[in-house]
C-alpha cells in the first residue's frame, strides 16, 4: 500500500459525452412501470393495459456488446497497439492532459550473484558475479536443463519450455541477458526479454490486466506500483505456484448451529 | 342487518345484562376489582418480559435515534454525527479512528473485472476485504466469496465455496463473487426506506444508521452480495482500520445490512480497492468506465467479457473474462 | 384493542348522544363485557397471556442480543417469522369469503355471522404485522417506515405497498366492525352509507393484501422458486381455504361456548368455497411442480431440495410431505358429503387444511426460496427456540385479541336481543 503522495488538482473527465461507453438509462423505470401496473391491476383493468409491462427484450444493448460499440467508435485505432509499459509521464507534456504520477514497476536490483558457500570475516556469505566463472568457460549452446551440467547449477529446476540456457543468458556477457536478436539487455530490464515471447501477457500487463499492483488506479491522484514478471514467475520455472488458502469466512452455517440456552 | 333470533340463556356472560343499555356504569363489583388487579399484574408481567429492551438506550443514543437519512444531512450534521461515531468507537473499542465522507468523483463510473484464467482461488482478496472493512472477526466476515467451479460448466450448482485444499486444482477454475454494483440494482428497488441507493459513480451504498434491518434487499440480491449484522461485531483493537468512511468501512451497528462498496473510502481518493492490491495473481482490474484509456475499458474492448446472471437484467458493472 | 377509526367520530347523529363521548363509553363497556366469563374463559385468557408474555420476552432478548439468537443466516435470511407472516395475511384475506356471499349475493344467513369473519381478519392482520415487526433487525427505527417523518420508498418497493395495504385493511375492518357494533349497542339501525362502501372496498382490499404479499416474493428475479406468475393466484386460492376453514372452527367454538344456535347455511357455503378453492390451489400447485420438475433446469433446484432433498440435505422434506398429506387428506374429507354436516369430519378437514397450508405457504415456500442460495450454496434452516417462542407469542396474542373481539360481538348481539324481546307484545 502506498500512502497518498501530493495530490494533483481534481480534474473532471474530459468530454464525458464522447466516451460513449456507458448506456444512459432513466433511473429505475422498471420499478415505476411495475408499480403502475399494480395500480391498474387493483382497479381491475389489468388485462386492458397489460401491454405496458416492462419488456426486457427492449433493453437496447447488453453489456457484452459494449466493447464492439466502443471499437466501432474509434475505427482508426489499431488493435492491441498501445503505449509502452514505461510510465506515461510524457503525457504531462500535452497541455490538455493532466499531470500523472509515475507508474513504478518493480525491477531486479541488478545482475544476480551466486553464493560461493564461503563466508567472509564478518560471517556474511561471499557471493560472486556470473562473469567471475563464466568468463573462463566456453559456452555450450546445447545446455537446456540442470541435468546437462556437471558442475554448478546442477540442481536447478528448469521448466520453461524447451529453450536453451543461452536463449536468454548472454554468452558474451553473463552479467546481462540477451534478446532474440542478439542485443544485450540488463537484468533490470528483464521484462523486455519476457515480452518477446509472451506478447499477449505483456499487452495485458501494460493495460493493468496482468500482474499484481498497489497504489492508485487514478494516476492523476497518486502513483501506481506494479510487479515485475519475475516477482511472480521465477524465470527458470515460471508457472505460478500452487497456494493454500489461508482465509475462509466462517459463516454461521460452517459453525455448529446455535442452541438456545 | 338482522340479528340471530334464537337467543339462549347464557350463564357464561356473567353480570352482563342488556337492561342497563345504553347507560353504561359497571358496578364496582368484586369482579371489576379482580379485573383491575389482573390487568395491573398483566402489565407488570409485560414490563418484566420486555425488560431486555431497556438495554437499547445504552447503545442507541437519542441523537442516533433521531438521526435523519444521509441524504438529508447538512455538512454540519455530518460533522456532528461523524464526531459522535468516532467517540463511540473510541469508547467501545479504545481506538482513535477518522470517519470521512468521500463523495463520488465527478464523471467517474467504476467498473471491475476479474480474469478467471488468472484467479487461483487463494482467497487473499477475502482476507484483505475482511481487514480493510473492519469486518466481524467472530465469523471472519468478508464481502467476497470465492467459488470453486468445474471447468466446462458455468453452473454454480456444481460450485463450492468451502473447498480446503491447495489451489488451483486440476479441472477447476475459481470465481470470486462480490457486489456487482448493478446498473439496475434489485436491492435498491426492494428497500422500503431508501436506506440503500446507487451513487453517481455506480456504487450502491447503505446508510447503516437508516437501515431497519428487514433484509428484503438480501432476498432480492441475486449475487449473495449483502450481509446482515446478526450480532455486534467483534474486532481486536489493534486490527481496526482507522481510515473509515461513513458509507463504507466504519464499524457497522448490529441489526443492519452491509455490502461491498468497492472500498469507496479508497477508490474515491484514487486508490485501488483492497481486494485488488491483495490479489497475488493480478486477476483483478479496476477503473473508470468513463475513461476510454482506463484499464477496465481495455479489458472490455479486448477480452470476451461476461456478467453473472445476465438474464436477470441487473446489468452489473462487474465483469468476468478468460484469457483466450 | 378496538380503536375507533376517525370516520366513526363523524357519524350523523339523530339522537342527543354525542359520539365523541358515547363511543369511548361503548369501548369501556365493551372492555368490561369482553373480560367477563366463566372459569374456563379465565383459564384460556391467562394461558394466552402467559404465552404472549413468553413471546414478548423472547423478542426483547432478540432485540437486545441481536438476531443471532434466531437460526437465520445470510443464506436463509428470512425464516419462521416471514413464513408465519405469509400465512397470517392469507388468513386475513380469507375472511372476505364470508363478506362476498353476504354482501354480493345477499346471503341472509351469512349476513348474520359475517362479522365473525371480519373479527378474524382483524386479529390475523395484527398477527401479520407483528410477524414483520419481530423480523426487523432494528425495530427502534420503525419510524423510518412512517410516511412524512420517515422516508418511504413508495411506489417502487413492494414492502412499502405491503405496509400500506395491511394497515389499510386493518383500518377498514376496524371501522366496519366498530361501526356496526356501536350502532347495535346504541340500539340503532346502522346507516348503510356508513359501512356498505367500506365493505365493498374491503373485498377488493382483501384480494390486494394477498396479491401484494405474493408480489413481494415473486417480483424477485434472483429467486427462481418464487419468481413465478402463479404465486399470487396460488396465494389467493390457498387463502380462500385457510381463511374459511379457520372461520368454521371459530364458529364451532362460539356455538359450543355461548350455546347459541346458528343456522347451518353459512358453514355449508364456506365448505363449498373451500372445495373449489382447494381444488384450484392443488391444480396450480401441480402445474407449478410439473414445470419445475419436468423441465429439469436449475430453476427446479429449490423444489428438488424441498421435496426430495439435495446433496444429502433433507431438512424440509418432512415438512413438505406433511403438508402434502394434510392437504390431500383434508381436501378428500371436504369432498365427503359428511363435511356438509356438523361433525368430526368437518373439523378434521379444517384442521388438516390449515396445517397443510401453513406449511405450504411458510416453511414450504419462504424457506426453500433461499435454498440453494443465489450462489447455489445449500445452507439449511430450522427455527430456533426463540423463533418458536416469538411465533407462539404472536399466535397467542392473536387469539387473545380474537377472543376479546368475539366476546364483544356476542355481548352486543345479546344485549340487542334482550332489548328487542319485550317490545313485540
Amino acid at each position: 500500500m502506498i500512502d497518498s503522495g501530493p495530490k494533483s488538482k481534481l480534474v473532471p473527465c474530459p468530454e464525458p459525452g464522447k466516451t460513449g461507453v456507458r448506456r444512459q438509462f432513466p433511473r429505475a423505470p422498471r420499478g415505476y412501470l411495475a408499480t403502475g401496473i399494480l395500480f391498474i391491476a387493483l382497479g381491475g383493468l389489468g388485462a386492458a393495459f397489460s401491454r405496458s409491462a416492462p419488456d426486457r427484450s427492449a433493453v437496447p444493448l447488453t453489456p457484452l456488446s459494449r466493447p464492439a460499440g466502443r471499437l466501432a467508435s474509434q475505427p482508426g485505432q489499431p488493435l492491441g497497439v498501445q503505449a509502452a509499459a514505461q510510465p506515461r509521464a510524457d503525457n504531462a507534456a500535452a497541455p490538455d492532459v493532466p499531470a500523472r504520477f509515475p507508474l513504478v514497476i518493480r525491477k531486479p536490483s541488478g545482475p544476480p550473484r551466486i553464493t560461493t558457500g564461503l563466508h567472509g570475516l564478518n560471517g556474511d556469505p561471499v557471493t560472486a558475479a556470473c562473469s567471475t566463472c563464466h568468463a573462463t568457460r566456453p559456452p555450450n549452446l546445447e545446455n537446456r536443463t540442470g541435468g546437462d551440467l556437471d558442475e554448478f547449477h546442477t540442481g536447478l529446476t528448469i521448466a520453461h519450455g524447451n529453450v536453451s540456457c543461452l536463449a536468454c543468458h548472454n554468452s558474451g556477457d553473463y552479467d546481462t541477458l540477451k534478446l532474440a536478436d542478439g542485443r544485450r539487455v540488463e537484468f533490470a530490464e528483464v521484462m523486455t526479454l519476457c515480452g518477446q515471447c509472451h506478447g499477449p501477457q505483456m499487452e495485458a500487463y501494460e493495460h493493468g490486466a496482468h500482474g499484481g499492483m498497489t497504489g492508485y488506479w487514478d494516476r492523476r491522484r497518486g502513483p501506481l506500483s506494479k510487479n515485475n514478471c519475475i516477482d511472480c514467475h521465477p524465470p527458470h520455472a515460471p508457472q505460478f505456484p500452487k497456494m493454500r488458502p489461508t482465509f475462509k469466512p466462517r459463516d454461521r452455517f460452517l459453525a455448529p448451529p446455535r442452541t438456545e440456552h | 342487518m338482522t340479528v340471530d333470533d334464537t337467543p339462549s340463556p347464557d350463564a357464561s356472560q356473567g353480570d352482563s345484562n342488556g337492561h342497563q343499555l345504553p347507560i353504561v356504569n359497571q358496578p364496582a363489583t368484586r369482579r371489576t376489582a379482580l379485573k383491575a388487579v389482573g390487568a395491573a399484574l398483566g402489565l407488570a408481567a409485560f414490563g418484566k418480559a420486555v425488560s431486555p429492551l431497556w438495554s437499547i438506550p445504552e447503545h442507541v443514543s437519542v441523537d442516533e435515534f433521531l438521526q435523519q437519512h444521509y441524504q438529508e444531512l447538512t455538512p454540519s450534521d455530518k460533522d456532528r454525527i461523524f464526531a459522535r461515531l468516532e467517540s463511540e468507537t473510541k469508547e467501545e473499542f479504545g481506538v482513535d479512528v477518522t470517519i470521512s465522507d468521500p463523495r463520488p468523483l465527478p464523471g467517474v463510473r467504476f467498473g471491475y473485472a476479474i480474469n478467471l484464467s488468472k484467479c487461483n482461488g487463494n482467497g487473499a482478496c477475502m482476507e484483505a476485504c475482511s481487514k480493510e472493512n473492519n469486518h466481524h472477526r467472530g465469523i471472519d466476515q468478508s464481502y467476497i466469496r470465492v467459488l470453486e467451479m468445474s471447468k466446462g460448466s458455468m453452473d454454480m450448482e456444481h460450485g463450492t465455496t468451502t473447498f480446503d485444499h491447495t489451489v488451483p486444482q486440476d479441472g477447476k477454475f475459481y470465481m470470486p463473487v462480490q457486489c456487482q454494483q448493478c446498473e439496475k440494482p434489485p436491492c435498491v428497488s426492494a428497500c422500503p426506506v431508501e436506506a440503500t441507493w446507487q451513487e453517481d459513480d455506480g456504487i450502491v451504498v447503505v446508510d447503516y444508521n437508516w437501515c431497519i434491518g428487514c433484509r428484503y434487499c438480501e432476498a432480492a440480491c441475486p449475487y449473495h452480495a449483502r450481509r446482515f449484522n446478526w450480532e455486534p461485531p467483534e474486532i481486536p483493537a489493534d486490527e481496526i482500520n482507522p481510515d473509515q468512511g461513513y458509507l463504507s468501512n466504519r464499524i457497522r451497528p448490529q441489526g443492519t445490512m452491509e455490502k461491498c462498496h468497492f472500498c469507496l473510502h479508497r477508490t474515491r481518493e484514487g486508490r485501488a480497492p483492497a481486494c485488488l492490491e491483495a490479489c497475488p495473481t493480478g486477476a483483478r482490474v479496476f477503473g473508470d468506465l468513463n475513461d476510454p484509456e482506463s484499464d477496465i475499458n481495455w479489458v472490455l474492448e479486448n477480452k470476451r467479457v461476461f456478467v453473472l446472471k445476465e438474464e436477470l437484467g441487473t446489468q452489473p458493472n462487474f465483469f468476468y473474462f478468460f484469457d483466450s | 384493542m378496538t380503536m375507533p377509526s376517525s370516520a366513526d367520530a363523524h357519524h350523523p347523529q339523530t339522537t342527543t348522544n354525542d359520539p365523541l363521548r358515547s363511543y369511548p363509553k361503548f369501548l369501556w363497556w365493551g372492555l368490561g363485557e369482553s373480560t367477563n366469563g366463566g372459569l374456563g374463559f379465565y383459564v384460556w385468557m391467562i394461558v394466552l397471556t402467559a404465552i404472549s408474555l413468553v413471546g414478548a420476552n423472547a423478542w426483547a432478548n432478540q432485540v437486545a442480543q441481536g438476531m443471532i439468537v434466531t437460526n437465520m443466516t445470510d443464506h436463509v435470511s428470512w425464516g419462521l417469522y416471514i413464513a408465519n407472516f405469509t400465512f397470517c395475511v392469507g388468513l386475513a384475506a380469507g375472511g372476505v369469503m364470508m363478506v362476498i356471499p353476504a354482501y354480493l349475493y345477499d346471503d341472509e344467513e351469512m349476513h348474520r355471522v359475517v362479522i365473525v369473519g371480519e373479527a378474524v381478519a382483524i386479529a390475523a392482520i395484527v398477527m401479520a404485522t407483528l410477524s414483520v415487526v419481530v423480523d426487523l433487525g432494528r425495530p427502534d427505527r420503525f419510524w423510518h417506515l412512517v410516511p412524512i417523518i420517515g422516508r418511504v420508498n413508495w411506489p417502487v418497493s413492494m414492502l412499502t405497498w405491503d405496509v400500506i395495504v395491511l394497515n389499510g385493511y386493518l383500518i377498514i375492518n376496524l371501522h366496519i366492525v366498530g361501526y356496526l357494533l356501536y350502532m347495535r349497542y346504541l340500539g340503532r339501525k346502522p346507516n348503510p352509507s356508513w359501512y356498505v362502501p367500506f365493505v365493498f372496498l374491503s373485498i377488493v382490499w382483501a384480494i390486494s393484501i394477498h396479491t401484494v404479499t405474493a408480489f413481494l416474493y415473486c417480483g424477485l428475479g434472483g429467486r427462481p422458486f418464487w419468481n413465478t406468475a402463479l404465486l399470487a393466484p396460488r396465494f389467493l386460492a390457498s387463502a380462500f381455504v385457510s381463511g374459511p376453514a379457520f372461520i368454521i372452527l371459530v364458529m364451532r367454538i362460539l356455538r359450543i361456548t355461548t350455546g347459541r344456535e346458528t343456522a347451518p347455511g353459512p358453514a355449508r357455503t364456506l365448505i363449498q368455497i373451500i372445495r373449489v378453492a382447494m381444488t384450484i390451489n392443488l391444480v396450480m400447485l401441480a402445474s407449478e411442480l410439473f414445470t419445475l420438475f419436468y423441465t429439469g433446469s436449475s430453476h427446479g433446484a429449490s423444489a428438488e431440495y424441498l421435496y426430495f432433498g439435495s446433496h444429502g440435505h433433507t431438512g424440509l422434506v418432512p415438512w413438505i410431505w406433511t403438508a402434502v398429506v394434510c392437504n390431500l387428506v383434508g381436501t378428500g374429507l371436504f369432498f365427503m358429503p359428511e363435511a356438509l354436516e356438523r361433525g368430526t369430519i368437518r373439523i378434521a378437514a379444517c384442521v388438516l387444511c390449515i396445517v397443510g397450508i401453513w406449511i405450504e405457504k411458510g416453511m414450504g415456500l419462504i424457506i426453500p426460496g433461499f435454498i440453494p442460495s443465489t450462489l447455489h450454496e445449500i445452507v439449511e434452516y430450522s427455527p430456533s427456540l426463540v423463533e418458536w417462542k416469538v411465533t407462539a407469542g404472536i399466535w397467542a396474542f392473536g387469539f387473545l385479541l380474537l377472543t376479546v373481539l368475539l366476546k364483544l360481538i356476542v355481548a352486543v348481539f345479546t344485549g340487542e336481543e334482550s332489548r328487542a324481546k319485550p317490545q313485540p307484545p
